[in-house]
């Protein structure tokens, strides 16, 4: 490192980032010794880096797990959630048959179906998938169980004012009583703090979070399927 | 949809240890508490997810901020039309006004870290808060490491700029009370 040059600013920030090689790091010292400036510059610099470590050091989680979902957390694994189910509605529709077909012979307790968008293709294919699984349930003879847990955009879906899909959604649990809608608290609430009235379509249950309730219906030896 | 597939209980505490650090960053990104814990529940389903996809165990904490990011830049794409990435911000969030004497550095920082574009503010605060490298912040983002330096070296800047004067006077209030 040159004694003319003037120290650039990256190296400076790789400086105190101890982001340098020993050979850059020593010479940067050795010139700190006699450049005031410099020194002052990255004293600036450590000062700032600290005071933005600061400014964050509180900042938790609103909804934190609660305990019993960590330890859910860590026992989840042991029930044995690894399915052999590679791609159920992941199949374009052609394939729809063998999907459903490849889930008759998952031995789970219920199926926890995640949707986060209300994008038509997403929520279309979820529940028509939905749909076909509990019908070909019913005519098995198969006892299931199926929720439908959405968040974010998805939350949508079960919204008075926003669902596209009322209808469809209300003809499918009437049809189907073991089918039951969840919507995430946590979006809810994120939307009510923006001045959205949020109300929810008639039956429609509510969990503080999503993830609470796929971790606690896997907790249980459910199934969990992202849309 | 997919599946969720085969990862162990080790994997599944790992990840719920990070809840407090995504939660951090998520914060700090989006300057918003609700957005933030949505965006952290994403992230965490979506490494749930994806688990097998992570070869180096060792790297599970910069995945997860690489997932984070990509929940935030999907956010914006949904939500709303222009990429915020070189946006600078107004001053949100944070009141410095509102704020009370003892947290009033803080809150000022952090009003002045959300100012800054969503580029420049993800880089600070992978590099300060997390302890990041910049070769892992540049993986992190998916940008080269010039750009993590360059954009570090602005945001510093505009943070000197707008808060070394502030903290010097909070500094000599202090100071004034003992």
């Amino acid at each position: 490192m040159s004694q003319e040059r003037e120290v650039s600013q990256e190296m400076q920030n790789a400086f105190v980032d101890g982001q340098l090689d020993a050979a850059d790091w020593t010479a940067l010292v050795e010139r700190m010794g006699s450049d005031e400036a410099l020194r002052r510059k990255v004293c600036e610099l450590r000062t700032l880096k600290d005071m933005v470590r600061g400014a964050y050091a509180d900042a938790r989680p609103r909804r934190a797990a609660p305990a019993a979902n960590r330890r859910g957390w860590a026992r989840v694994a042991g029930l044995a959630l690894v399915f052999a189910l590679a791609g159920w509605l992941v199949h374009e529709a052609t394939d729809r048959s063998h999907a459903v077909a490849e889930l008759h012979g998952v031995a789970a307790n219920g199926i926890v179906v995640h949707v986060a968008s209300s994008r038509g293709e997403v929520v279309d294919t979820a529940l028509q998938e939905v749909e076909d699984y509990l019908h070909d349930a019913r005519a098995a003879g198969r006892k299931v169980r199926v929720e439908i847990v959405a968040n974010q955009t998805g939350i949508d879906i079960l919204r008075t004012d926003k669902s596209a899909y009322s209808t469809r959604l209300e003809r499918l649990r009437a049809a189907y009583p073991n089918l039951t809608y969840i919507a995430c608290n946590q979006t809810a609430d994120r939307l009510r703090e923006k001045g959205v009235a949020v109300r929810l379509l008639p039956g429609v249950h509510v969990a503080p979070t999503a993830l609470d309730e796929i971790v606690k219906r896997m907790q249980q030896g459910w199934l969990y399927i992202r849309a | 949809m997919r599946g969720l597939f085969g990862v162990s209980a080790q994997f599944r505490a790992q990840v719920e240890a990070q809840r407090e650090p995504l939660y951090r960053l998520g914060y700090s990104w989006c300057r918003d508490a609700a957005l933030a814990d949505d965006l952290v529940q994403e992230a965490m389903l979506r490494a749930l997810d994806r688990g097998a996809q992570l070869n180096d165990a060792q790297r599970l904490k910069a995945w997860l901020c690489a997932i984070l990011a990509n929940c935030l830049k999907d956010y914006y794409r949904r939500e709303r039309p222009l990429d915020p990435l070189d946006d600078e911000m107004p001053s949100g969030g944070d009141s410095p006004e509102t704020a009370s004497a003892s947290s009033q550095l803080a809150a000022r920082v952090r009003a002045e870290v959300g100012r800054l574009p969503l580029g420049q503010r993800q880089v600070v605060t992978l590099v300060d808060l997390e302890g990041f490298s910049y070769a892992e912040v540049g993986q992190i983002l998916e940008v080269p490491i010039g750009t993590v330096m360059s954009r570090l070296c602005r945001a510093r800047e505009a943070l000197r700029a707008r808060l070394i004067d502030f903290a010097a006077g909070q500094n000599n209030k202090i100071r004034s009370i003992r």
